[in-house]
């Protein structure tokens, strides 16, 4: 919590803000994959309302605001509405698990004719030890909201849709918890800091007695993990129900699936759960893979003396090194989101036995295999330092 | 604080537990029961014990509980209900299995209790919570390590036999 009121209400802030930042990211990725989708596709997309359709955006929320309210004749009208909000649940709690800058140390300083003792503050909503344990926790929850619309809206394109949906994210789970059975062999932690901080630097291990350094190379995950990485962002395609795994929803077969029947804001609170998820996906991918919120080749020290030598203070420059890592973080991440877009416009949807079969006979032995090789290489490799 | 935490959390698991059984409609009860292992892993979370607590929440919430939802939608329950809450004269074998359950469900809490000690006096910072885990691991795999390969082919063996059973004439996967 805290040791004294500023730093509770810091870390209460806090929280609100990281909820509110995977909200407002909505609307932006929204026009993203419809500008995005039309690039591809070689049309304009929404460019009508606003310099590059961006006002668009507000159109839709208010649009969204004013459909009329409603619950199907024979549904369940408590499962029906619990379900939009449920599917923001594992989104919000996976994303404040997730540390997303360096933590700010403060100095003593004066603030209302009070001076405030020296802080700690993580950027991060809550610092758990057993961090990946718990967002993979918080992710296996989102099957919920789906059944829950499904069976609430007495819709038989929505049953279908969320039977399909539980199947799929149970099928998905097992790849996705065996792929990151490596990264935690190899890091030995489940926290998610000590996996950040064990990325610094250039490419460098303790191998079978010799000291391997690649110094062209940062010390990513992805080097050490390739197949995890893969197999991981592969799974989390599945579960954040996204193209080419959108069975749940299959607009062809199932008209739209388990939200058949929503429209309006809880429409719109199902969307801010799927993007929550990509969000979620994209971060972890970062941080297990690609180095977190570190710059390769720059140390945090660095662009803290920068910040000190033109003229900032104490404070001031730890408020920036952390404002610029929180950046990069950010881009990482965006880079990761567009990916999801892209695909979406890409590839195809599967067919369900290929989903199963891909699920089943392809990716959780590849996943059980990765698992094994990497612990028979850190055997080999005794005392192996990464 | 923590005790006030714990009296809320004791409340809800109670209150869902008793919504599991009374409940009529099974896609409701199984869902009381989500609700009630939820609390349960937080109260695990209120013990400090990290990694079953999430251990709950991954297996019982996330995988298993799913399972049951997704099965109780897909088949055509009424003949089930039906078959199941028609016990008039079985109605005394029901009453004393559940006995029996309690009886050896209160016996198996007596005897474990100090079983899994793990520095109970101490708060758990990370680096703790990676011991605590570590520590589970160790003893799971040299002292229970019988046990527990024992319990994973039972349940191997329970479930080759649903499979079994669920095939056979009259069954819901019957071959005609």
């Amino acid at each position: 919590m805290g040791s004294d009121i500023l730093e509770i209400s810091i870390n209460a802030i806090k929280l609100i803000v990281i909820f509110l930042l995977m909200v407002q990211l909505v609307p932006f990725l929204v026009w993203v994959e419809r500008r995005g989708s039309a690039f591809i596709q070689n049309r304009f997309g929404p460019n009508r309302v606003g310099p590059l359709g961006l006002l668009q955006l507000l159109a839709d929320a208010i649009k969204f605001l004013w459909k009329e309210e409603f619950v199907p004749q024979k549904g369940r009208a408590f499962l029906f509405y619990a379900a939009p909000v449920v599917a923001l649940l594992p989104g919000a709690l996976a994303f404040a698990a997730i540390p997303l800058s360096v933590p700010v140390y403060l100095e003593k300083f004066e603030l209302f004719g009070q001076t405030w003792g020296p802080y700690r503050i993580a950027i991060q909503g809550y610092e758990l030890g057993i961090g990946i344990v718990f967002v993979l926790d918080a992710s296996s929850l989102g099957a919920y909201s789906l059944l829950m619309a499904g069976w609430g809206s007495s819709n038989k394109y929505s049953l279908l849709g969320a039977l399909r949906a539980s199947a799929q994210v149970i099928s998905y789970e097992l790849s996705l918890g065996l792929s990151l059975v490596g990264v935690l062999l190899l890091y030995q932690s489940f926290d998610f800091s000590d996996i950040i901080s064990a990325q610094v630097g250039p490419l460098s291990f303790f191998f079978a007695g010799h000291d391997v350094k690649v110094p062209f190379l940062p010390n990513w995950g992805i080097f050490y993990q390739p197949l995890g990485a893969l197999l991981f962002f592969a799974a989390t395609f599945a579960e954040t129900n996204r193209l080419p795994f959108d069975l749940p929803e299959a607009e062809s077969e199932l008209v739209a699936g388990y939200h058949t029947e929503y429209g309006g804001l809880k429409m719109l609170m199902f969307y801010i759960g799927e993007y929550g998820h990509m969000l979620v996906a994209s971060a972890l991918m970062v941080t297990f893979f690609f180095g977190g919120y570190h710059i390769p080749f720059i140390s945090i020290e660095g662009v803290r003396t920068f910040f000190l030598d033109h003229g900032f203070s104490l404070n001031g420059s730890n408020l920036l090194t952390s404002l610029v890592f929180h950046l990069v973080f950010l881009l990482k991440v965006l880079f990761f989101l567009w990916v999801f877009i892209w695909v979406r416009w890409t590839l195809p949807r599967f067919r369900y036995d290929q989903l199963m079969d891909l699920g089943w006979k392809v990716m959780l032995p590849w996943a059980l295999c990765n698992t094994i090789v990497t612990a028979l290489v850190l055997l080999v490799a005794k005392e192996a330092r990464f | 604080m923590e005790g006030l935490l714990f009296y809320i959390l004791a409340a809800f698991i109670l209150v869902f537990s008793l919504a599991v059984i009374v409940v009529a409609n099974p896609i409701f009860s199984a869902l009381f029961l989500v609700l009630s292992m939820i609390s349960l892993a937080f109260m695990f979370f209120l013990l400090q014990a990290y990694f079953i607590a999430t251990v709950q929440l991954i297996v019982y919430a996330g995988a298993v509980m799913v399972l049951f939802l997704m099965v109780l939608m897909l088949f055509d329950l009424k003949k089930e209900i039906d078959i199941f809450s028609s016990g008039q004269r079985l109605g005394g074998l029901k009453i004393a299995s559940a006995g029996l359950l309690t009886g050896l469900l209160l016996w198996s809490i007596h005897y474990s209790i100090g079983l899994f000690q793990l520095q109970p006096e101490k708060v758990l910072d990370a680096q703790g919570q990676m011991e605590q885990t570590k520590t589970l691991s160790v003893i799971l795999f040299t002292k229970y390590l019988f046990a527990f390969e024992a319990l994973g082919f039972l349940l191997l063996l329970i479930a080759i036999g649903v499979v079994a059973l669920s095939r056979i004439k009259g069954g819901t996967h019957a071959r005609d």
